[in-house]
C-alpha cells in the first residue's frame, strides 16, 4: 500500500467512525486526557523550567477547541462589574463568538453573562483581530493554539503561533511603570516577571486599549494591570491564574477562570519536515482582501463581494 | 478507485474529520443557516488554501438551467488540514478547477451565493460527510511516555 493510500484509509476511517460513534450525553464523563498526551505527567521535572511549546489545544495545534482541562476561550466565567465607562466600552464591542444575539439559544442560558450571548455575524461585528490587528493580552494566551516560551538570561519571550505574535516578559528586575506613567501604549504591553517560589508571576500594563480581553469582546482601558501566575504543576502541565485590574472599566478586579496548557515536543508541529511553530500570522492579503471580501462580508450582508482593492 | 480519486476522497474526508476541531474559528457558524442546507452537483472553479479558512468556489446549475457562481468556506484552517497530512500542494491538486463534486451547503442567513461547506461527494457518488455534528472526543493518548 502506497503512503497516500494509508493516509486515505485513515481519513476514511475517521469519517466512518463519526457515523458509528454516538455523541456522549452532555455532562457525561469523557475518556482520555482530551489533549495529545505525549509525556508521562509523573516524570520528574524542574518547576522553574518552563521553556518549550505549551498548548491549550485539544489536538495540539490547528485552531478549534481548547483541551478538556484547559478552561475555555473566555477570560472568566464570573460576571464582571463594569464602571459606566467600562459598560459603554463593552456595549460598543460587537463580537462574533458565543451564542447568537437574541437567539433562543442565548435566551436559554441566563446563567452566562451577556458577553457570551451576543454574537453577530463577523461581517457585522467589529472584532479588531478580524482585520489582522494584534490580539494582545490576555486574549492571545486564551487562543487555542500553542505558545512557545523562549527563556533567555534576562527575559522570557512568549511566541504565539496564531497571529505569530511575540511578547516580552522582562526578568532583569526592572521597574514596571504605573499605567499613568506610560508614554506610549503597546499592543503587547509592558511586562515584568519574577519567581514567587515555583510560580512565575508576570505583571503587565501599558496595553493599547483597542485590543479585547477575550474573543467575547470584553474591553480593557489603557489603565489595565494584568497579573499572570504560571505554575508548572507536573511534567506536562502548566497552570495559569490571572487577575485583571482596571479601575477605569471594572469596579473591582476580575479573576480569570484557571487555565491550563500542556507540553508538546519541539518537533511535534511539522511542515515539510520543518519543526517549530507554524507561521500562522494574520496576513491582510489573505484575511482582509480575500476571506473577508469574498466570504465573510457577503455571508454577513447578503451583498455580492466587493471588487478587490487597488 | 484509482490513486487520484482516492486522494480526492481522502482529502474531502479529512475536511470533515478536521472540521469539528475548527468550529467557530472566526465566528463563522453565526453567519450560516444550517437548517436550510441544500445539495447540488457542482464543478470546482477554484480552491484557496489560506488562513483563516480555506475557500472553495464552484459553479452549479439552478432549476432554470442557469449557471450560478458560488463560494463557501471550510471550517478547518490550513493548520488543521496540515495536521492531517494535507499540504497546500496536495489539497489544491485534489480540488483543482474542473473537479466535479456534489456539495451540501449551509447558506448565509443574509442570502447571496455564499455558504458554509457541510458535505461534499466525489464523482463516484461516495458520500463523504454523514452529518455536521461534532464527533465524540478522541482519546489522543500515545502509549509510550516520551522524554524531551
Amino acid at each position: 500500500m502506497r503512503p497516500i493510500h494509508i493516509v486515505a484509509a485513515i481519513a476514511l476511517a475517521a469519517v466512518a467512525a463519526r457515523g458509528v460513534l454516538a455523541q456522549p450525553a452532555p455532562g457525561a464523563p469523557r475518556p482520555g486526557p482530551g489533549y495529545p498526551k505525549i509525556y508521562d505527567s509523573s516524570l520528574p521535572f524542574e518547576p522553574k523550567d518552563i521553556a518549550g511549546i505549551w498548548t491549550p489545544n485539544g489536538a495540539g495545534y490547528g485552531g478549534g477547541g481548547r483541551c478538556r482541562d484547559c478552561g475555555d476561550r473566555g477570560f472568566s466565567l464570573d460576571f464582571p462589574q463594569f464602571t459606566p465607562a467600562g459598560q459603554a466600552a463593552f456595549d460598543a464591542n460587537v463580537p462574533s463568538y458565543g451564542r447568537a444575539k437574541d437567539s433562543d439559544d442565548a435566551k436559554a442560558h441566563p446563567e452566562e453573562h451577556i458577553g457570551r450571548r451576543r454574537a453577530q455575524p463577523p461581517a457585522l461585528g467589529n472584532d479588531p483581530y478580524q482585520t489582522c490587528n494584534p490580539m494582545g493580552m490576555p486574549r492571545a494566551i486564551l487562543y487555542p493554539d500553542p505558545v512557545e516560551f523562549l527563556v533567555l538570561k534576562d527575559r522570557i519571550l512568549q511566541h504565539f503561533e496564531w497571529g505569530y505574535g511575540l511578547r516580552t516578559i522582562w526578568m532583569d528586575g526592572r521597574h514596571l511603570p504605573k499605567p499613568e506613567e506610560i508614554d506610549l501604549p503597546r499592543w503587547w504591553g509592558y511586562a515584568v516577571g519574577r519567581w514567587d517560589g515555583n510560580t512565575l508571576v508576570v505583571t503587565s500594563t501599558g496595553y493599547d486599549d483597542r485590543t479585547w480581553v477575550d474573543h467575547f469582546g470584553y474591553p480593557h482601558s489603557d489603565q489595565m494591570v494584568l497579573e499572570e501566575r504560571y505554575t508548572r504543576i507536573n511534567y506536562d502541565s502548566l497552570e495559569l491564574k490571572m487577575v485583571l485590574t482596571d479601575p477605569e472599566y471594572y469596579a473591582k478586579p476580575w479573576v480569570a477562570q484557571t487555565k491550563r496548557m500542556h507540553l508538546l515536543p519541539a518537533n511535534y508541529i511539522q511542515s515539510s519536515g520543518w519543526s517549530g511553530l507554524l507561521e500562522d500570522l494574520c496576513a491582510p492579503v489573505d484575511e482582509v482582501d480575500t476571506f473577508n471580501r469574498l466570504i465573510r462580508d457577503p455571508a454577513g450582508t447578503g451583498k455580492p463581494a466587493a471588487p478587490p482593492r487597488r | 478507485m484509482n490513486s487520484r480519486t482516492l486522494s480526492r476522497v481522502s482529502f474531502l474526508a479529512v475536511l470533515i474529520a478536521a472540521a469539528p476541531a475548527a468550529f467557530a474559528h472566526h465566528g463563522t457558524l453565526i453567519a450560516y443557516d444550517r437548517g436550510k442546507q441544500w445539495t447540488s452537483d457542482a464543478v470546482v472553479t477554484s480552491f484557496h488554501y489560506a488562513n483563516p479558512h480555506p475557500q472553495i468556489f464552484f459553479d452549479i446549475r439552478n432549476a432554470q438551467g442557469s449557471v450560478e457562481h458560488w463560494s463557501a468556506e471550510l471550517l478547518p484552517n490550513p493548520a488543521a488540514l496540515l495536521r492531517n497530512g494535507w499540504t497546500k500542494a496536495r489539497s489544491t491538486e485534489a480540488l483543482k478547477a474542473g473537479t466535479p463534486v456534489k456539495v451540501t451547503i449551509a447558506p448565509a442567513r443574509a442570502g447571496g451565493m455564499v455558504g458554509l461547506l457541510m458535505k461534499i461527494t466525489d464523482a463516484n457518488g461516495t458520500e463523504l460527510l454523514k452529518d455536521d455534528g461534532v464527533p465524540p472526543p478522541a482519546d489522543l493518548s500515545t502509549s509510550p511516555a516520551a522524554t524531551p
